[in-house]
């Protein structure tokens, strides 16, 4: 299959550029955020260094607490949210039917338009006076219900959620329509034969066939779940007081807005071992369960 | 009696027309239903961005009363779109162009060629992929203040290379490995180099891979935020997520504008959907679905 060459020159050249811009900019800053982390710093005087001392002050701080929380509170959301939707629909849709790429396309459209755009949409639907949930409420005379969704505690996070929710579920419905596109017919006629119903062939035959993709797309949840930023920076800035604050937004405004570099570099290993730590422990109950 | 029993038969078979036909209309109601979901927040922004802000404030749902096309004309000399979308092109084209080239090469030798160290690499390309970029912002901003690389275009492209290129390598090793081994051996016998063999005879055939990983590439880097976030001050090379974030503030009083806007800044992304949906749905769900 593969083919050996003698001189090893020719292999260096042609891995050298990727490897070297690769490393240089995605490999070295995490690598730096280790000395950065154990150092108070403004940008401006001496550094100090302080040893552990960024990370003892994450262990009490409340609002970083809340952040992580509010960014769990995105992934139960995510796994919740996106996953059954998208495997509900993936389901109605992946045997022939007319029309069914016309909805492919509208389902994964979300999926590329830049988060940015999205996110200012829906701060406008989500808007007090002149947004498009309000005026729904109000012109089907329920206007007690009406809200301020990003600007009240209690329902910002939940809106932000739903946005996240809608943004994303054509990504999975995609993910679960090739699954469910290659599972061989034959196992569904058998059944038929047998007498299975459509709902039991569902969860007898179609679900456990594609199990293994189901887990993937809960790892993506997660992972992209913790990179929320985009989002919540247009939409709310982690506001009103901390309401949805994610790890991320919180580790922005401490670095740029307090300018407290080494305290910043401290959250960001936080971020980056926690989702390395909840990829790892997902994929390991997810796995165990085929078993 | 035999009248009796092709009567009943005949029931039975309308019956279950009825009753599948019924099933259909429901398939069909639900998936209407998830279409609407999808595009109405667009749609809403559309129709609105022709309507005065009276026209919107009065009847927020139907068709404007009046087109206003100098909601248009507004945004586009208040909102500077015409020098983010040059940037945002210019930032894309040139990461598109070293990532594919960095990468399919690199992917060539890890694909292609058996070396010591080749598993090893390839790994640690995937990596990548798992890395949160916002672990990275803080240092990587550090890195290019340290290398005087803030606020230039540049700046901006190296990340934006370094991180795309898991994804790259990822499509792209998968793509080549399909091929078979007999089609270097001949031009090895000819006396061809492995360079002259990536060039001329497996960089045209992985082109359908190739398409993909262009197309996904120049999405990722069209929709980019944080790192231009953190990474670009300056007006005059905000790329467009990162000059629309601050854009609402500018039109607190005309929403009509504001929509007509985010219409514009959207549609560019549209016409790529539509025309190259395949590769882009392909792309983006590289990570999850084989083949």
């Amino acid at each position: 299959m593969h083919l050996f060459i003698q001189k090893k020159w020719p292999i260096l050249i042609g891995l050298a550029p990727a490897l070297i811009v690769y490393i240089l900019f995605a490999i070295v800053p995490i690598v730096i955020s280790f000395y950065y982390s154990s150092m108070e710093w403004d940008g401006f005087t001496e550094m100090k260094f302080i040893g552990i001392g960024n990370f003892l002050e994450i262990f009490s701080d409340k609002i970083f607490w809340q952040s992580l929380k509010n960014n769990l509170y995105v992934v139960a959301a995510s796994i919740f949210g996106q996953v059954p939707i998208a495997l509900f629909f993936a389901l109605l849709l992946y045997r022939k039917l007319r029309g069914g790429k016309f909805f492919r396309t509208v389902g994964f459209m979300p999926v590329v338009i830049s988060t940015v755009i999205i996110s200012l949409i829906w701060g406008m639907m989500y808007n007090s006076r002149r947004g498009l949930f309000n005026q729904l409420l109000t012109a089907t005379g329920l206007d007690e219900w009406t809200q301020n969704w990003l600007g009240d505690p209690k329902w910002a996070m939940i809106s932000v959620c739903i946005t996240i929710v809608w943004q994303f579920v054509g990504l999975y419905l995609i993910i679960f329509l090739a699954a469910l596109q290659n599972i061989p017919r034959e196992i569904f006629d058998a059944a038929e034969i047998d007498g299975a119903s459509g709902f039991k062939q569902t969860i007898y035959i179609t679900l456990p066939m594609i199990w293994e993709t189901i887990i993937v797309a809960v790892i993506l949840c997660i992972s992209g779940s913790l990179r929320t930023f985009d989002l919540i920076y247009v939409m709310t800035s982690g506001g009103p007081g901390h309401a949805t604050e994610v790890m991320a937004m919180y580790m922005f405004d401490q670095t740029f807005s307090s300018t407290r570099y080494g305290y910043g570099s401290a959250i960001s290993l936080c971020i980056f071992f926690f989702s390395l730590a909840l990829i790892y422990v997902s994929n390991l109950i997810l796995r165990r369960k085929t078993v | 009696m035999p009248e009796q029993v092709y009567h009943n038969i005949l029931v039975q078979n309308k019956t279950a027309k009825v009753k599948k036909n019924a099933k259909k209309t429901l398939i069909y109601l639900l998936l209407s239903i998830y279409a609407v979901v999808n595009i109405y927040p667009i749609i809403w922004m559309v129709l609105n961005s022709f309507k005065s802000n009276i026209d919107f404030a009065k009847n927020p749902f139907s068709f404007p009363k009046e087109w206003l096309v100098q909601n248009y004309q507004t945004a586009w000399e208040t909102a500077r779109l015409d020098v983010y979308f040059l940037n945002s092109l210019i930032v894309s084209t040139i990461a598109v162009i070293f990532t594919v080239f960095f990468g399919a090469l690199a992917s060539y030798f890890l694909a292609r060629i058996s070396f010591k160290w080749g598993k090893y690499i390839y790994s640690f390309f995937i990596f990548g992929m798992l890395i949160p970029i916002h672990a990275t912002l803080v240092p990587l901003f550090l890195q290019m203040k340290y290398l005087g690389l803030l606020n230039t275009h540049v700046g901006l492209v190296l990340p934006y290379i370094a991180f795309n290129l898991p994804i790259t390598v990822f499509i792209l090793t998968s793509f080549m490995k399909s091929f078979p081994t007999d089609i270097e051996e001949s031009a090895i016998m000819d006396g061809c180099g492995v360079f002259r063999i990536f060039w001329s005879i497996i960089l045209p055939m992985t082109r359908p891979a190739l398409a993909t990983v262009i197309i996904l590439n120049f999405i990722n880097n069209w929709n980019e935020f944080s790192f231009a976030l953190v990474l670009i001050n300056e007006e005059s090379l905000k790329t467009l997520p990162l000059g629309l974030a601050n854009f609402a503030g500018q039109f607190t009083t005309n929403y009509g504008a504001q929509m007509a806007g985010l219409t514009l800044a959207i549609i560019p992304t549209i016409i790529i959907y539509m025309i190259l949906e395949e590769y882009l749905v392909k792309g983006m769900t590289a990570g999850a679905v084989k083949g």
